[in-house]
């Protein structure tokens, strides 16, 4: 999975890259497709998922590494669940206190976070394998790269469905906002071509 | 027996470690925010009352005692809405019940006489996205403006633009507009006659 690089800084630049571009979650992995389709109708709400799930996937991977001596094999889903739930419920309640609005608007996508794949998929093939370092560099470079697929698919949903970007006008007034861009079918069309995208670009490269 | 229990502490130790370990941290978390949060919810169903009842505030006016749709009795609290210039324009209350994900938790307006609802809004829910959450929608939430405050009674199809004690269910969420209906009429009614004798409100008009 991880090239290890002939240095400690050259394995943890190549952890973090991994993340954003190389084995990005979303484009690459395709993991975590419930949040990526549901909450990217505009950038807010997008933007504040992914730094949910940043939080969790560094605490649940900083917690992970360090107890990955004592885990039992047949417990450790168990563990890492539980760990992952402890975190997204002080996630959720951060939210509902701060910005009891946004917690609204994500509804039951925050709860869900503690099912999605990411961050199993995370504790099982780094944190649970690797030193503390290198977890918390991959819960980093995962967790931007999530945060970033979903901020730039919700750009480009808000953009077509109502013209405006964090409420700033961003579109000339001759044009017609997509409606449909802001429902459940602008998440799979503009998922689908962007994937398609990325897939056109990484094939040129090799 | 004294095996297994050993096995079973050295093979689960670090599960019951760390549940006890994360409960004290959740615990700890909820501690330091509930207020904040509570807060959040006032400040919620101020705003939604006043977005209900032309810009008034609401007073507290009464703890009542009523039988929530558990069975069990729950308490209350009948808030008086008033302009600023010191009339009475309606009540507010909260009102809760099963809903079809989670509870439910609604405020309701009525007007100064009890007699006709002035609208509700939601104040927590959990509902599907797309379908039950609908109950938040303009199309549902009209019906019940001005509907008498009775018995509502939920039907399929009608006319949703009447204002009268039938609610047109929304479509793939029978059971979310269902739980709505449950809900308003459960408390109102028992709120209503209460505050008849208490002689908060009187019947003539």
């Amino acid at each position: 999975m991880i090239n290890k690089g002939d240095t400690k800084a050259g394995l943890y630049k190549d952890t973090l890259i991994a993340g954003l571009w190389r084995e990005n979650p979303v484009f690459r992995l395709l993991l975590g497709m419930c949040p990526t389709l549901a909450v990217t109708a505009a950038v807010k709400p997008a933007l504040t998922m992914g730094l949910s799930v940043i939080f969790v996937l560094v605490c649940s991977n900083i917690v992970v590494s360090l107890m990955r001596n004592l885990l039992k094999p047949h417990l450790r889903i168990l563990m890492f669940t539980l760990t992952i739930a402890t975190f997204v419920t002080i996630a959720d309640l951060f939210l509902k206190a701060f910005v009891p609005r946004m917690s609204e608007t994500l509804g039951p996508y925050v709860p869900l976070i503690i099912v999605n794949c990411i961050i199993i998929c995370r504790a099982e093939t780094c944190a649970s394998k690797n030193t503390l370092g290198v977890s918390i560099i991959d819960a980093l470079g995962m967790g931007v790269g999530f945060t970033l697929t979903l901020c730039v698919l919700a750009g480009v949903r808000e953009l077509l469905s109502t013209g405006k970007i964090f409420e700033v006008q961003i579109m000339p007034s001759v044009f017609v906002p997509w409606a449909a861009m802001g429902m459940p079918v602008g998440a799979f069309l503009t998922l689908g071509l962007l994937l398609g995208l990325v897939n056109m670009i990484t094939s040129r490269k090799t | 027996m004294l095996k297994m229990i050993k096995h079973f502490i050295q093979q689960s130790w670090l599960l019951i470690v760390a549940s006890f370990f994360f409960g004290l941290l959740i615990a700890a978390t909820n501690y330091a925010l509930s207020e904040r949060i509570e807060q959040n919810k006032v400040e919620k169903f101020n705003r939604l009352t006043a977005a209900l009842l032309a810009e008034a505030k609401p007073e507290l006016a009464a703890e009542l005692e009523i039988d929530s749709l558990s069975g069990k009795g729950q308490s209350v609290k009948v808030y008086k809405v008033v302009t600023k210039k010191g009339e009475c324009i309606g009540w507010s209350f909260k009102a809760d019940g099963p809903g079809f994900a989670d509870k439910i938790e609604l405020v309701v307006t009525v007007d100064k006489g009890f007699e006709r609802i002035a609208g509700f809004d939601v104040l927590a829910s959990n509902e599907t996205p797309g379908f039950g959450d609908k109950i938040k929608d303009d199309y549902y939430r009209r019906q019940f403006k001005g509907a008498p405050s009775d018995v509502l009674e939920l039907v399929k199809t009608g006319k949703p633009e009447r204002s009268d004690s039938e609610i047109v269910a929304i479509t793939g969420a029978t059971v979310s507009s269902e739980a709505v209906v449950k809900i308003i009429n459960n408390s109102l009614l028992q709120i209503k006659k209460q505050m008849l004798e208490k002689g908060l409100i009187s019947n003539d008009k």
